[in-house]
């Protein structure tokens, strides 16, 4: 969390998770660009202003098919959660080495006419009836300007500015830009006679992410199913026993958001599950220091008026929350934001007092 | 994501998983490297060699 904007803000994940990064492209393109040649006659046939775009372009390819898996990763596993911290700055990187790429392709094969480069690149070729000879770079320009605003936008600057929703909707775009790479590689180099190794990244790439998403997606649907509600409007979460200290179940409410109870010292209390942030499950998270802490980016809410503890301001809406026997029920109307609801007291059984 | 987002989210990746896999199927089949010779006779040449 932070109450001012800086361009990036630090810490010592984030720089282990950005060199990690940076030296895992580094790796892939020296070994790309220097070692294949040495190993592979085929590779070392191609000339290398080529070579070089084919090594931007496959690295940029796996960087956003990997940008792409780790939502559903985290989703259906919690110790990809890491990966998910500093997504944003993955995303970034893939745009630096997919505007190297085309820089690479603009720097050869547009470069030696008298036809400005943006020229021949949009009207050089209008064979759109036929797969082979399809200008399939069209593609690529699409999915480099997506991955452009995107970047631009990444900061929190934006997130603030935009509102998360909006600005969530806007970063789906990376949905189509991944597909419009995958047309792009497959109608150029694959279309045109490409080696099984780019077929076999590609097909595999299409079939992990999309896999992973569907299941995901799924997973998710199932949790937003709605039990029917009391007579009162009051609906069912779940069963005290099955929430672990400091942690919450989650429910839904009728054509609404998720509501998460958190247990922490012996009290209930009914938040928002969806994060102020990013819009991450929160309700997911854990009572950290006694504020619940998003698991997504770490941002934390006070459990009795689902306020960030100052100098902070981001607020989770609260719920009532009761107990009928063991069963854990929330009144599904949310209250005004920064309305204090004091956590519920669990009655202690007798004899154990 | 918020409800909204998750059923999008839903619908465009089961569009996605239909749609993507048959574009680059179809794609390849079309494409001059990667299409079969259409003729019976063609194939078998490729097959035995000859």
């Amino acid at each position: 969390m932070s109450v001012a904007y800086r361009p990036v803000l630090w810490n010592r994940t984030k720089l282990i998770y950005d060199a990690i990064l940076i030296a895992a492209v580094a790796a892939y393109l020296v070994i790309f660009l220097t070692v294949a040649p040495r190993l592979s006659p085929e590779a070392a046939a191609i000339s290398f202003p080529i070579y070089r775009m084919r090594a931007f372009g496959t690295c940029a390819f796996l960087l956003l098919t990997m940008v792409l898996a780790i939502g559903p990763l985290a989703r259906l596993d919690t110790r990809f959660l890491p990966l998910l911290y500093n997504r944003r700055h993955f995303g970034v990187v893939t745009f630096l080495v997919a505007a190297s790429h085309a820089g690479a392709v603009l720097a050869w094969y547009y470069a030696f006419s008298p036809t400005p480069q943006l020229d021949a690149l949009f009207l050089s070729n209008t064979s759109f009836s036929r797969v082979a000879g399809f200008p399939f770079e069209l593609f690529g320009v699409f999915a480099l300007l997506v991955l452009a605003v995107m970047a631009v936008t990444s900061h929190d600057f934006w997130l603030s500015f935009l509102t998360p929703p909006v600005w969530k909707t806007l970063h789906m775009g990376v949905y189509a830009a991944w597909a419009a790479v995958v047309l792009h590689v497959t109608l150029g180099p694959l279309a045109s006679g490409g080696n099984p190794a780019l077929l076999a990244l590609v097909a595999g790439g299409v079939a992990v992410v999309v896999t992973l998403h569907v299941l995901a997606g799924r997973r998710e649907a199932a949790r937003d199913g709605v039990p029917s509600p009391q007579p009162d409007g009051w609906i069912d979460i779940g069963d005290l026993r099955d929430i672990p200290e400091g942690r919450a179940i989650t429910g839904a409410a009728p054509g609404g958001e998720r509501i998460a109870v958190f247990r922490f010292k012996g009290h209930l209390s009914a938040l928002s599950g969806v994060c102020s942030h990013q819009m991450g499950p929160v309700g997911e998270g854990k009572v950290v220091l006694g504020s619940v802490t998003c698991p997504w980016h770490g941002y934390q809410y006070r459990l009795e008026d689902g306020c960030s503890p100052p100098p902070f301001k981001e607020r989770l809406r609260k719920y009532h929350v009761r107990l009928q026997g063991t069963q854990v029920q929330v009144d599904p109307v949310a209250l005004p934001l920064g309305t204090r609801v004091p956590p519920l007291a669990i009655p202690v059984p007798e004899g154990r007092a | 994501m918020i409800r909204r987002q998750r059923r999008a989210h839903a619908l465009i990746w089961t569009a996605l998983a239909v749609a993507l896999p048959l574009a680059l199927v179809a794609i390849l089949a079309n494409a001059p490297g990667g299409a079969l010779p259409e003729r019976a006779p063609e194939r078998l040449d490729a097959e035995t060699g000859g």
